[in-house]
């Protein structure tokens, strides 16, 4: 078993833990449930898409659901993968599901990622994807922590940044509270399953 | 007549030989070789593939690419700690491969990293890694750029 699956089953028992006495309504859910869920419906960053300055607040549409993930553009590996694995988790859902769910992508990195790479690298997984980016350590920071998603961005001896993040995908409902939370390395199917459940409770 | 003797001489000589030219008998044998494509100014890519020890083991101890790929190759591992947090550094001294074990060059562990992308890669381009092992020598590896 590679470490990452192994990790995934811990996550899993955790989440059905964190279940508790609703674990009959959560049974099927892959990603993890925090109780109390987070809510970070206060929380912004400015929105860089496409040249906008706006400020962007985490909490989706109405009857919809925002997904969120930090991660920075010269990541070869893991953000890829999991966008990538997001993108065709989102393939797999109905037509009206998957209107409904938008999905943001926030640099931890926003010294080497521009505006402009930022929006390019997530519209290249999701064209109407929101691009977040701030120049200001302590307006990322206060973000990355509402969601309890930490960072780190530093030169190693021989002159290479390497940078260390949370690989969470984070599912926000209209009320900008945090729904569930997908550690890397989860299939798409899994997500997939996720979303439509969750798509299930917004709209009833 | 050529004494027995003689005969096993000749023989370990030809398997030495073959074993340092990294002919046929390279040992390792690495299949499925990929990499997804490249987003928006993304510049840098990882390639994945599996790699079957041989009869004996063997270590990975260099990886690259041509010029006109990407600027750089290194061999990276990305692992995740007890609170879902990646990291992603080179991998020192290479990667041992087992006798009779594969492993696993696959996203979230275990990747060639390709630095400076020249171009980005677009999916059905084909390339070529390629590995350096301890004994086997160079092995080429075919690589195709895939959306994943």
């Amino acid at each position: 078993m590679r470490p990452v699956r192994a990790l995934l089953a811990a996550f899993t028992l955790l989440s059905v833990a964190a279940c508790g006495g609703e674990a009959e309504r959560e049974v099927g859910l892959a990603g993890i449930v925090r109780t109390p869920a987070p809510v970070v419906a206060d929380v912004t960053l400015p929105e860089v898409t496409n040249g906008m300055h706006d400020e962007f607040a985490f909490r989706a549409e109405p009857g919809g659901l925002l997904v969120t993930y930090f991660g920075y553009t010269t990541c070869p590996d893991v953000c890829p993968t999991t966008m990538a694995d997001l993108r065709n988790a989102v393939r797999q859902l109905d037509e009206d599901d998957a209107d409904a769910i938008d999905v943001a992508f926030a640099t931890v990195d926003p010294d080497r990622d521009t505006d402009a790479a930022t929006t390019a690298y997530i519209h290249a997984f999701f064209p109407d994807g929101h691009a977040l980016r701030t120049e200001d350590p302590n307006e990322l920071a206060r973000a990355a922590d509402a969601f309890g998603a930490v960072y780190s961005v530093e030169e190693n001896d021989e002159g290479y940044i390497e940078v260390e993040h949370s690989a969470f995908l984070y599912a926000i409902d209209d009320e900008g509270k945090i729904l569930l939370s997908w550690p890397f390395g989860i299939e798409p199917d899994l997500i997939a399953n996720d979303l439509r459940i969750l798509m299930e409770e917004e709209s009833t | 007549m050529i004494r027995p003797i003689r005969l096993m001489a000749a023989v370990l000589a030809l398997g030495l030989v073959a074993a340092a030219c990294g002919g046929d008998d390279a040992g390792v044998n690495v299949t499925d070789g990929w990499a997804r494509t490249s987003a928006g100014m993304q510049n840098a890519g990882a390639a994945y593939m599996q790699i079957e020890g041989g009869d004996t083991a063997d270590r990975l101890v260099a990886a690259s690419v041509p010029s006109d790929v990407a600027g750089m190759a290194q061999i990276h591992e990305s692992s995740m700690n007890d609170e879902g947090v990646m990291s992603m550094s080179e991998v020192e001294g290479g990667v041992e491969i087992p006798a009779g074990a594969t492993v696993a060059f696959e996203p979230g562990g275990f990747h060639v990293m390709m630095m400076n992308l020249a171009a980005p890669l677009e999916a059905g381009q084909e390339f070529t890694v390629t590995l350096t092992f301890e004994n086997a020598g160079e092995v080429e590896v075919p690589v195709e750029v895939r959306e994943g």
